[in-house]
């Protein structure tokens, strides 16, 4: 009975111990199994495989017409495209955030699949812990993804022979506004995959709907039909992303941070909710 | 103060009650039997305790704190359906992970300790996947034990094993409630094995707890009887049937109930010209209580 009475101390963790604890776990995670590696390596090969392509022969054999004149514009665009005419405009490291999406699905949908989210839940009755620790590690893979596609990108255009002038502070304010904008899509991606926790491809599908921007695309095309201002898009982390772009300033960067970190809260404070009210497993 | 105590607790799903405003009361230092027929509401109960899922109304409390602190939470350890493990992952990096989940200082002493309880030391580096199902009922339980929990939730973690599985998973629940002062609450169907350790038992149905008791007030409430066999079975049945109270035959032998005198009974069937080939007392144990406990229940 000693043992029994000495046993029975409980402490409450603070918000901090918890969240470190589940912060913990995740980047342990995330750095013991291979999808993040894999990913990486993807979000790497993607834009010299978009570099090199260009340089295949045609049908006639003549060599096709490169889609960027210039190393950084397979990092960003020249300006803020909302709404896309060619692959070239689409094809920059706002991809990051498709590919992110599915990873972030994958890494979350194996915690249900598995059944460790019980261990998580049953140690965890805070539903913010779980919610917070997910968005952030998420966020971090994918800023780890950016900075592998500018690595990938970046060598494949030196390669295949770009030009390599650029506004030096407007390519750093570009790179560092979709870094930033990870932590907000990662958030996104949590969410999404809270509510179809359930089903992993859904989740996974989900992701990458939401991932490709086809909704702020087509809200882009209305906006431009009605003789809108379009800057208004920014609002939305689709918009937000496409605007750290090679003419950015630092009001640019200014904006991907807000719009990030606000849908980062809100989708939080959304699935923390959801799972607080829902059985979780 | 109880290490469970749970009242009017209910959980519906599509307007059917899984649980039905269900009281429970587990004393600290027990090893809770909790038994009940698939469906009855054993897992959704365990669930409900560990936070999974969200109850319609009722009240939980671990400890004497609501079930929704953080610091008791943390000071369970739960077992329900399976491991919860990632299977590309060995059990030492799983373990790693509920360890630095826990906020466990030493982890690494921590996952030996645990490991060697469950006798598991040299599987260490082995990928989940690879591990039969007696080993990945014992990591769920290695898994369980991770931070000195003071209560530990299994649902069925003897299913599946084999005769020395079982005994090695009845006597590490003994060793672990004895040696570390862990309450226990864990459901299974093999109430014959549930019985060698349980000290409570909570007889769930549909949802609703049909009955608690003490392994000592199941002991006094379980029905002596005297088991017999003879040449002439039927004849033997109906010359005791005329003397005794209560006399079943069942399958190979003859009982006779609520009764421990065996030379009377001897006496009785050798008077009458039987002869007795074997003869025994005994009482009826959890398995055969339970299912006349459900078939009077069933009755009413």
């Amino acid at each position: 009975m000693n043992s029994t009475a000495k046993e029975l101390k409980f402490t409450s963790p603070s918000f901090t111990e918890r969240l470190r604890g589940m912060l913990g776990v995740d980047f342990y995670r995330l750095f013991h199994t291979p999808v993040f590696y894999i990913f990486l390596a993807i979000s790497a090969i993607i834009p010299a495989m978009v570099s090199a392509m260009t340089m295949m022969p045609d049908q006639n054999g003549n060599t096709m017409e490169p889609l960027y004149s210039n190393v950084w514009q397979i990092i960003a665009a020249d300006e803020s495209l909302y709404v896309i005419n060619t692959i070239a405009d689409y094809a920059n490291m706002n991809m990051v955030f498709i590919f992110g999406g599915i990873m972030v699905s994958i890494f979350i949908g194996h915690d249900y699949k598995s059944g460790y989210v019980k261990q998580l839940f049953t140690t965890h009755p805070k539903k913010q812990d779980y919610m917070m620790s997910k968005s952030l590690v998420s966020a971090f893979a994918m800023a780890c993804m950016c900075i592998s596609y500018l690595i990938g990108g970046t060598v494949a255009g030196l390669l295949v022979g770009y030009e390599t002038d650029v506004n030096a502070l407007s390519l750093i304010i570009a790179i560092l506004g979709k870094i930033f904008m990870s932590l907000g899509w990662a958030s996104l991606y949590t969410f999404l995959n809270i509510i179809f926790r359930r089903y992993f491809g859904l989740s996974i599908a989900s992701s990458f709907f939401f991932g490709t921007g086809i909704l702020i695309i087509g809200a882009a095309a209305i906006v431009e039909n009605l003789s809108l201002p379009t800057s208004f898009l920014n609002i939305f982390l689709y918009g937000a992303s496409v605007n750290a772009c090679l003419s950015s300033d630092i009001w640019s960067l200014f904006i991907c941070i807000l719009v990030s970190v606000l849908w980062a809260v809100f989708y939080n404070v959304l699935g923390t909710h959801i799972l607080s009210k829902s059985d979780v497993y | 103060m109880n290490a469970i105590e749970i009242r009017n607790l209910s959980k519906s799903f599509r307007s059917m009650y899984a649980v039905d405003h269900l009281n429970m009361t587990v004393p600290i230092g027990a090893i809770y039997g909790f038994i009940g027929e698939n469906g009855s509401g054993k897992s959704t109960t365990e669930k409900l305790i560990c936070g999974h899922l969200v109850p319609d109304c009722g009240e939980i409390k671990l400890f004497g704190k609501d079930f929704t602190d953080p610091g008791v939470r943390v000071r369970v350890g739960a077992l329900i359906e399976n491991a919860g493990c990632f299977p590309g992952s060995s059990v030492y990096q799983n373990l790693m992970m509920q360890a630095i989940n826990l906020g466990i200082e030493n982890p690494d002493e921590e996952i030996r300790r645990v490991l060697s309880i469950v006798r598991m030391e040299s599987n260490a580096e082995l990928k989940f996947k690879k591990c039969s199902l007696g080993m990945k009922q014992r990591i769920g339980i290695a898994m369980a034990l991770l931070g000195d929990p003071a209560l530990l939730i299994l649902d069925e973690p003897i299913n599946g094993l084999d005769t020395d599985g079982m005994r090695i998973m009845r006597e590490i629940l003994v060793d672990i409630t004895k040696n570390y002062g862990c309450t226990v609450l864990i459901s299974s169907h093999i109430l014959g094995e549930l019985e060698k350790i349980a000290t409570h038992y909570g007889i769930i149905r549909r949802g609703k707890m049909i009955m608690e008791l003490s392994a000592e007030e199941m002991d006094s409430r379980a029905q002596v009887f005297v088991s017999l066999k003879t040449k002439d079975m039927e004849g033997a049945k109906q010359l005791l049937s005329g003397n005794f109270a209560d006399v079943r035959l069942e399958e190979e032998h003859i009982r006779v109930y609520d009764v421990d005198d065996t030379e009377k009974i001897v006496d009785c069937l050798m008077r009458g010209g039987h002869v007795v080939s074997e003869i025994k007392k005994n009482k009826i144990g959890l398995e055969e209580y339970y299912v006349e406990l459900m078939s009077r229940k069933e009755d009413k």
